[in-house]
């Protein structure tokens, strides 16, 4: 039980694109875990299956060693969507009351929803509709809405696109306090400057796990200095043992 | 004014249109469908008007000339040789009370065995008609017909007696099985606009509803959590259906203390038909969602959804006026039931039992609705 997330030979294929391709991964729990990878890389596709929002077509996915799909081992955890995914005509504090009940929290809801509320330094505009919100607000209010209901684990979908160098600074402040209390954060992007943060990354590209280590780790068996060129150099290597293109960032 | 401007902008709108082959596809034969539909009605015979007869006229002799003559059996047959629209038949009491609480008779005119002799005896034509009443236009056509019957039956008494060349006056002494005299036009529509408003704007609101929660990401969102499909359908229904029951509320009171409509049923009967409206059209209105992308495509169904069904659904063509084969059509539409059911409530007085089958029909189609949708829950914002 040492894993929060185990996948083992995953394949999804969409009606044209082979999105995952036989991927295996394995998640510790309690640190923050980075998925890299390029658009289309098959980032989301990995988050969706994680969360059962969609059934592999073949191999295993298990969370918090439950197998997946499984609508009960979702209270024990949040999700973040890459487009914020809020209710417009509701106030961020009833979109985050909603999504505490809704994601079965136990509890005082009013309680959680003014904590996650504080932590995301939404306390003035806590009345306001999400429609009068600016972008950084409503991803503020989305990673909220994520983590009201305490979850275990928490998979964030590109969290920090479009948010600017200093909301994105307490973001990651945000996520290491999570992790100081045990909660497991997956993080997908595509900004490496971000995957130095990570306690742990997967280099991600055509549905296949490339490389898989700590930041300064995938630098060294690189021999690059940095981890842009430490994915392009990976990224090679697996082309020339299959046929598949060369990456690009 | 740059017409190279105008032209640009102009070629980009017909662009976005025909990449919406949908709405293209939908802007071309939705206006073919209704006005086949609607052709189809406006062009079909009306089916005749029922009249009952119960002939108890024993006939009377007139005094000069000593002819026997049955005032009665004449008025009877100068009513069915009238038009083709009228069909007259002759039957016991019985049969005829039975046939207009059905509403398979438009009136019943009763001969009482002294017809024609208070008849030759007043010189006046006392004529008791009792109305099935619910539709007033039917009530107003027959009152026209029966008068002129009556007219040419009485010119005949003159020609025989001979001495008085003055038409009798006619009296009809006109009863209603339901509804009253002062029953107009609004008293038939009311029942089906309160029905149709409920269907047509919880069925618009569901389906935008549920389009910004798949477009806005927030449906995958729910769908992350342990919240399950069953729960999410159950939900938006008991929230649309007490947004509708409201709306009713204030819709009905207006009809009834503002327009004063007639209205004789009982008030929790409608709200039961209120209700299974509600959750049908919140049900289609998810289901539909899926077909589509945008609002702008949500607005196209209506012509579909909501306009062909009120063609069809008797609010102003009755469907025993439809050709036969588009009679079946019309029972598969669940505005049909909802409209036949609110008119027996208002109009008829009639209590639940009464209209049980179309509440059970209602019921039934709510069901198959609510599966639908659950089915296209499952189907997530990008799958």
């Amino acid at each position: 039980m040492a894993y929060a997330v185990e996948i083992t030979d995953v394949h999804k294929r969409f009606k044209a694109v082979h999105a995952l391709r036989g991927l295996s991964l394995h998640i510790e729990r309690g640190i923050t875990y980075g998925l890299l990878g390029p658009n289309g890389a098959g980032k989301t596709t990995l988050i969706r299956i994680m969360l059962g929002l969609l059934p592999p077509d073949s191999g295993e996915v298990r969370v918090l060693g439950t197998r997946m799909p499984n609508k009960a081992v979702l209270r024990r955890l949040g999700y973040m969507p890459q487009q914020a995914a809020l209710y417009d005509d509701l106030t961020v504090r009833q979109n985050i009351e909603f999504f505490a009940v809704v994601g079965g929290l136990n509890g005082d809801v009013r309680r959680a929803a003014d904590e996650a509320i504080a932590l995301v330094d939404l306390s003035e505009r806590a009345t306001s509709r999400v429609r009068e919100l600016s972008g950084g607000m409503k991803q503020r209010c989305s990673l909220a809405c994520a983590l009201v209901h305490q979850p275990e684990v928490l998979l964030l979908d590109e969290p920090t696109v479009g948010v600017d160098p200093q909301l994105r600074v307490q973001f990651w402040q945000h996520f290491r306090h999570l992790n100081e209390q045990g909660v497991t954060l997956i993080v997908s992007s595509h900004v490496m400057d971000e995957a130095e943060r990570c306690d742990r990354l997967g280099f991600i590209r055509g549905g296949l796990l490339l490389a898989e280590g700590t930041a300064s780790e995938l630098r060294q068996r690189a021999g690059t200095a940095t981890l842009e060129e430490a994915f392009l150099q990976f990224a090679e290597e697996a082309a020339a043992g299959s046929q598949l293109p060369v990456a690009s960032l | 004014m740059s017409t190279k401007r105008i032209l640009t902008l102009a070629r980009r709108v017909i662009q976005q249109l025909a990449a919406d082959r949908r709405t293209v596809a939908l802007i071309l034969i939705v206006p073919l469908v209704v006005m086949t539909v609607a052709g189809i009605l406006i062009r079909a015979e009306s089916s005749p008007i029922s009249i009952g007869i119960v002939m108890n006229d024993e006939g009377a002799v007139i005094p000069l000339g000593s002819r026997a003559v049955n005032l009665g059996q004449n008025l009877s047959d100068n009513l069915g040789g009238l038009n083709d629209s009228f069909r007259v038949e002759v039957m016991d009491a019985e049969t005829a009370r039975a046939r207009l609480d059905a509403g398979d008779l438009d009136a019943v005119i009763s001969l009482p065995a002294d017809f024609s002799a208070q008849a030759v005896q007043t010189r006046e034509l006392n004529i008791p008609v009792e109305y099935e009443g619910s539709n007033p236009m039917t009530a107003r056509l027959l009152e026209g017909m029966l008068t002129r019957a009556a007219v040419q039956t009485l010119a005949g008494l003159t020609l025989i007696g001979g001495l008085d060349l003055t038409t009798p006056p006619v009296h009809l002494q006109a009863t209603y099985r339901y509804g009253s005299a002062d029953f107009d036009t609004m008293d038939y529509l009311a029942p089906v606009f309160i029905g149709l408003f409920v269907f047509l704007f919880v069925f618009i609101l569901t389906s935008v509803a549920f389009l910004r929660e798949r477009s806005a990401g927030t449906l995958e969102r729910l769908q992350a959590t342990p919240i399950r499909r069953a729960e999410i359908v159950t939900g938006y229904m008991l929230g649309f259906a007490l947004f509708a029951l409201a709306q009713s509320l204030i819709i009905l009171g207006y009809t009834i203390w503002g327009l004063n409509v007639h209205y004789t049923g009982s008030l929790a009967v409608i709200f039961v038909v209120e209700f299974l409206l509600a959750l049908m059209a919140v049900n289609l209105g998810i289901f539909f969602s899926t077909f589509a992308r945008n609002e702008f495509q949500v607005v196209q169904f209506i012509p579909l959804v909501i306009v062909t069904q009120i063609l069809l659904s008797g609010a102003l063509w009755p469907i025993k006026d439809m050709p036969a084969w588009l009679q079946p059509v019309a029972w598969l539409m669940p505005l049909t039931h909802a409209n036949r059911a609110l008119r027996d409530v208002m109009i008829k007085g009639f209590d639940l039992a009464q209209i049980a089958p179309f509440v059970l029909a209602l019921a039934a189609f709510a069901a198959v609705f609510v599966a639908l949708a659950a089915q296209t829950v499952r189907r997530g914002a990008g799958a």
